[in-house]
């Protein structure tokens, strides 16, 4: 308890930390407030002005059976998620499309398909509803070849769902916000658990002898190195989940962007974001020689450039990413954690919100396992 | 109570540490002398086991130091040539917090903690932050950090660097006190008088070796001159240099600017000799100076260039 107030007082009196990883995000979210979501309407007016998706629809094919269960599929979303607008040929809709009067054009055919020529949550929207089709259909395929004597009492769940609207429900439009901005303030929230690297940097310092004096004194007590790491560990983890939690909570209620997300699975992120924040800036600190220059450097280019491609800066660059890399989206703690604070409060996608605190939990535990082993170290080459 | 014997430490091609040998008794101020570079505090580093090295063996209290030498290290207290606090905590806490890594009993620590601050004099300053403190006063919180837990070894690396004579003259007395109260002390530096002033025993180190070794009176008995005498203002021609130099137990004659300056191997009255020379010879001359080698002479003899100050 000794070395755990001692430390905890020590970091949060130091007021550049407290400012980098406490106050600049606040004063971003504010800036995010002021900037984006005070133009915008209110969420009650954004909810309500809950735009269709202007699409083309080109039947390619008029005779196949599955063109005729894609085109009804098509119908049937018409006027609730997609407008279909009509157009004389297939070279009208694309130029429609490149001059962005529709943002996709749906093709009727035995294989539906969809084209489209930018990146971004609507065109997103209609590639998952094309990806969605496809999976039922194949569904229904398998079915139909392998226990076909059930196709028909399937035919008529399906038409049932359709006809209630209840195929929509795996993606939550309604009760939900889809403002793109609410992404901004994910992102911002992802951020501060990555810039947690900072005071992990920071606390390498503090403990590697080959990095500071006050290093080498703390080596060479009769305190064992592993009690002094945790300890660091514990203290750094208890404050910037705090820091992460009160800017949460001011962008929550404060600023009043509705995140909702609930708040057992919140703390849970929160958690492990701070853990991956913190391990990240212990490794960056506590593997090389370089000086504290140079490593702030690095966690700077190292937490912004997640931050950016989680999508802080530039609100679609996720989805971007998502179309053309995705796997930069699964190994990016930022985008990590803002896809699990989207699945809680947008979709409210438990599978996928426990798919990513999986993805988060192995990250922590391989962050945590080179960070603690990184400053376990007791002897070195040079000082 | 410190064997070290035949430790290599190399970095890359440069060899910091040289075969070097060395033996630290209970009781005594150890004085490591030597220019900087010279591998003082590498080997402070390799005693203290934070250093990993070539070849050698380094024992603490008999028993070889290692990384979890636990108990040695519990009685090992280091004074760092940089001062290593916590800028965000005041002195209290600092001495505070560093007895905390050694002595668990909080009403022991408190204790502690009081009797080093009334020993390094920091009373008026124990809730100040060490920011707030001059160079010297964060020297002696620096001592005090390293002293707190009143342990049997001390190694003082430097600790007087960048300070003003008040607080130098105040922390080499507080190192003898230590040594009075039983603490064996390691004290390294590159100032010969602060050495040559607290050292029982001294080992004059460079390039990663040890010289010699010695009380300084040892020392300086290893040279052969024994004493220099300066005169100032004394006009000379090449047969009165030629008949100085000629005086018994003269090594050499050195005459510039209307300086004389000479050194003698050990004897008496080297001074009556020549000033009976300057008055048989009618020459004046101005202000004498006589004076014993320093252990920079000890140091410019064995090596062939001066300790750099």
């Amino acid at each position: 308890m000794h070395l755990f107030k001692y430390r905890l007082l020590q970091t949060i009196r130091e007021k550049d930390l407290i400012f980098w990883s406490l106050l600049f995000p606040l004063i971003l979210g504010t800036f995010f407030y002021m900037s984006f979501w005070k133009m915008s309407n209110s969420m009650g007016e954004q909810e309500d002005s809950w735009e269709t998706i202007p699409v083309a629809v080109i039947e390619k094919d008029t005779t196949s059976q599955e063109a005729a269960y894609f085109s009804q599929f098509i119908d049937e979303i018409n006027g609730n998620v997609i407008e279909i607008k009509d157009y004389s040929s297939e070279e009208a809709a694309i130029t429609a499309l490149q001059n962005d009067e529709i943002t996709g054009v749906y093709y009727v055919d035995k294989e539906p398909s969809l084209s489209i020529a930018k990146s971004g949550i609507n065109q997103s929207i209609l590639n998952g509803m094309l990806d969605s089709y496809m999976k039922n259909a194949q569904i229904m395929m398998d079915i139909a070849t392998d226990h076909p004597e059930n196709i028909q009492k399937l035919m008529t769940e399906y038409s049932t769902m359709t006809d209630s609207g209840d195929y929509l429900s795996d993606v939550d439009l309604s009760g939900k916000t889809m403002n793109p901005m609410i992404a901004y303030f994910l992102a911002l929230i992802a951020y501060c658990c990555i810039s947690g690297a900072f005071m992990g940097v920071h606390a390498s310092f503090t403990s590697q002898a080959n990095l500071s004096a006050l290093g080498a004194r703390r080596s060479i007590t009769p305190t064992k190195k592993i009690v002094l790491v945790l300890t660091d560990l514990a203290v750094l983890v208890l404050i910037h989940f705090v820091n992460i939690m009160i800017l949460t909570l001011y962008v929550w209620k404060v600023l009043k962007i509705p995140l909702g997300i609930p708040i057992v699975p919140m703390l849970v992120t929160n958690l492990m974001g701070s853990i991956v924040g913190i391990s990240l800036g212990i490794i960056i600190g506590a593997t090389s020689k370089a000086g504290i220059g140079v490593k702030t450097g690095l966690t700077v280019l190292l937490t912004l450039l997640p931050a950016f491609l989680a999508g802080l800066m530039y609100g679609n660059m996720k989805n971007i990413i998502e179309l053309h890399a995705p796997i930069i989206n699964r190994i990016n703690p930022a985008a990590v954690l803002s896809d699990t604070y989207y699945a809680l409060g947008v979709f409210s996608d438990y599978g996928r919100y426990h798919r990513n605190i999986l993805t988060l939990l192995a990250m922590s535990v391989l962050l945590l396992s080179i960070a603690f082993f990184s400053l376990r170290r007791e002897r070195y080459d040079s000082i | 109570m410190i064997h070290i014997e035949n430790l290599v430490k190399r970095y890359g091609d440069l060899v910091a540490l040289d075969h070097l040998n060395l033996d630290v008794k209970e009781g005594e101020i150890f004085g490591l002398l030597g220019p900087n570079g010279s591998g003082k505090t590498t080997a402070i580093n390799c005693i203290l086991a934070l250093l990993k090295y070539d070849k050698g063996t380094i024992t603490v209290f008999g028993k070889p130091m290692k990384t979890t030498s636990y108990d040695i290290k519990k009685n090992i207290g280091i004074v760092m040539q940089e001062v290593a606090v916590f800028d965000q905590m005041t002195v209290r806490e600092n001495i505070d917090y560093f007895c905390g890594l050694y002595v668990t009993d909080k009403e022991k620590r408190r204790e502690l903690v009081d009797e080093a601050i009334d020993f390094v004099g920091l009373n008026d300053y124990e809730k100040k932050r060490p920011k707030k403190l001059s160079g010297g006063l964060l020297r002696r919180l620096n001592i005090a950090c390293g002293i707190v837990h009143k342990p049997k070894l001390i190694i003082l690396d430097e600790p007087t660097v960048a300070v003003d004579p008040q607080s130098r003259n105040r922390i080499l007395e507080g190192i003898v006190e230590l040594n009075k109260k039983g603490s064996t002390i390691i004290y390294t530096s590159h100032y010969m008088e602060e050495v040559e002033q607290i050292c029982t025993r001294i080992a004059i180190i460079d390039h990663g070796q040890v010289l010699a070794t010695g009380t300084t009176e040892e020392l300086k008995n290893m040279i052969k001159p024994k004493e220099k005498i300066t005169i100032q203002a004394i006009a000379l021609d090449e047969s009165n240099l030629a008949e100085i130099e000629r005086i018994p137990h003269t090594i050499d004659v050195e005459y510039e600017d209307q300086v004389l300056k000479l050194r003698f191997e050990s004897a008496e009255h080297n001074l009556i000799r020549l000033l009976n020379y300057l008055k048989d010879s009618n020459i004046a001359f101005g202000r004498v100076f006589s004076e014993r080698p320093t252990l920079n002479d000890v140091f410019l003899e064995i090596t062939g260039t001066e300790l750099r100050d």
